[in-house]
């Protein structure tokens, strides 16, 4: 470990940073669908009004 | 023999196919115009486009790759990802090209092209693009299916109907939902195969351990296996390439780009670059480790490519299996449905711009979107399923990328920063980066020349080819007469 030590750092670096972000990623990204969503509902309706 | 079990395993891949399969399709009734099929009509935030792009650019062919260079390099074999990553974090917060790409409101690189060079390179500029992307997407189909069959242990005759069954099942949900399905079935897509490279990540190193890792990487190559610019089959060469290759996708790369050019605004884009870059080294390393693992455990094997499948087949219990496969299909579905939409938008926003004389309907255009897709997915399975491609796989898939990526990055460049690039310049540059690879491919083949080309090598020929692909660029420029019309900042 002490005669590799950047290899080691960067391979736990990538199982935590990864980790951690799946987990957030998957919460807020959740959320960013349900208001794209929304947005092109509430535009698709307003077009077929105005049509 | 290998540890797939298919009740457990079975029904896990079969959940995680119907539930992406629904989801796909559900989204199906958002889509009323081409903006929302091609960019889900700019509505994309920050966490949606991270899971999108890092599941775009994770396929099996991207894991059997990243694991054969960790099986035959070492860790020395993760240096592109750090470059890409170095290069993804400069760009996301400087905003450097993708900035006034994405202010420009365009839907593809070629239509921004057009307004500094003209019409013409558009269209050359989309062809390039296509073909480099099709050619250079031919090939996963077959590769993602070698790594299903060898893991799961199935019969090597039902390669071919797995891989056009998984490929119809992503065509018809890219089909109806265009960019919206994409997106969201590539969230589901990262969740699960984040999941699964994590979970067998740890595996491995509560299994094999870090020390037997290193101990391996030192028994083999030596520094080397630590340092590329010591490594015998690398070199400051292979980084400067690689540093050169990485940047130009990142600018260039339609995939990549597609997801700026959704984003909801351009501060979006840079967000999801920045966020993202750091998943560009996990890209590399983990599979990387992966074919540490298989090179620690299975010793020297004739089929490099193949060491981590069939590594995994025994290493990964029943169960874990399930999710290990799952989030490989994860990875292939994702990247084939992006790729197949992408190369779409270029066709028809590009490709096809001289037959729009009039502007299209709606309804016409999605018809259009719809049918193009329909036959990149045929082409896909004549080309890249049913006929058995001759050669190096690796040469094959560098050369068709830096064809596209050397001659774009200059052109987007160029048309993003200097005023006095003109169609002249443009024009060599696409033919600069096209003959080179080429000739250099045809130098390899030909016994008389075979000799010479293995003393060029391919990385000092890439790295030739960026240069005097910018060469040419500022040389057919500088010797245009400019008109009126010209010298005004495409981007403006």
């Amino acid at each position: 470990m002490s005669n590799h030590w950047f290899w080691w750092a960067l391979t736990m670096a990538c199982v935590i940073w990864y980790s951690t972000i799946t987990v957030y990623v998957a919460i807020k990204g959740a959320a960013d669908i349900k208001n794209m969503l929304a947005r092109l509902g509430a535009e698709t309706k307003r077009d077929a009004e105005e049509s | 023999m290998t540890n797939f079990n298919w009740l457990l395993d079975g029904s896990i891949v079969g959940l995680y196919l119907l539930v992406t399969m629904v989801a796909g399709l559900m989204v199906r009734k958002y889509v009323g115009k081409v903006e929302h099929f091609l960019v889900a009509g700019r509505e994309m935030d920050v966490y949606l486009g991270i899971a999108s792009l890092a599941a775009t650019e994770f396929g099996i062919v991207t894991c059997m790759y990243t694991a054969q260079n960790g099986y035959e390099k070492g860790f020395a074999g993760a240096t592109p990802g750090i470059l890409m990553a170095l290069a993804m974090a400069g760009v996301g917060l400087t905003g450097f090209v993708i900035k006034p790409l994405r202010d420009s409101g365009v839907m593809t690189i070629p239509e921004l092209l057009e307004k500094q060079f003209g019409p013409r390179i558009r269209w050359a500029a989309g062809v390039v693009i296509v073909l480099g992307g099709l050619l250079n997407m031919g090939v996963f189909l077959r590769t993602g299916g070698q790594f299903l069959v060898l893991v799961a242990g199935l019969d090597v005759r039902y390669l071919e109907i797995m891989m056009t069954a998984l490929l119809v099942g992503v065509a018809v949900y890219t089909i109806l939902g265009g960019m919206l399905s994409v997106l969201v079935t590539d969230f589901l897509q990262f969740v699960v195969m984040s999941i699964g490279l994590i979970l067998v990540t740890v595996l491995i190193l509560m299994n094999v351990g870090w020390e037997k890792l290193v101990t391996t990487v030192e028994t083999n190559y030596g520094a080397g296996g630590f340092n590329p610019f010591v490594n015998p089959t690398m070199g400051w060469q292979y980084v400067l390439f690689n540093l050169m290759l990485n940047t130009a996708a990142v600018l260039t790369w339609q995939t990549i780009i597609a997801r700026v050019l959704a984003a909801k605004d351009t501060n979006t884009g840079r967000k999801v670059y920045t966020r993202t870059s750091f998943f560009f080294v996990c890209r590399f390393l983990i599979p990387g480790i992966w074919g540490i693992a298989a090179l620690a455990t299975l010793g020297p094997v004739a089929n490099t490519l193949e060491a981590m499948p069939h590594y995994l087949s025994t290493a990964v219990p029943a169960g874990l299996m399930g999710v290990l496969i799952a989030a490989m299909l994860a990875a292939d579905m994702s990247t084939d449905s992006s790729y197949m939409l992408t190369w779409c938008s270029v066709i028809y926003n590009d490709i096809l711009a001289p037959f729009r004389k009039r502007p299209w309907s709606e309804r016409k255009g999605l018809f259009v979107n719809r049918t193009i897709i329909a036959l990149i997915g045929v082409f896909l399975l004549l080309y890249g399923l049913w006929y058995p491609l001759k050669g190096d796989l690796w040469t094959y898939l560098g050369v068709t990328g830096t064809i596209y990526l050397a001659s774009i990055s200059v052109l987007l460049i160029a048309c993003c920063y200097w005023r006095r690039a003109n169609s002249w310049g443009a024009g060599a540059s696409i033919i600069v980066s096209a003959v080179i690879p080429v000739t250099y491919l045809v130098m390899e083949q030909v016994p008389s020349t075979a000799g010479l080309a293995k003393s060029i090598g391919p990385y000092y020929s890439g790295i030739a080819t960026y240069l005097l692909s910018g060469a040419a660029m500022i040389i057919g420029s500088t010797i245009k007469p400019q008109s009126r019309a010209e010298g005004r900042p495409a981007h403006v």
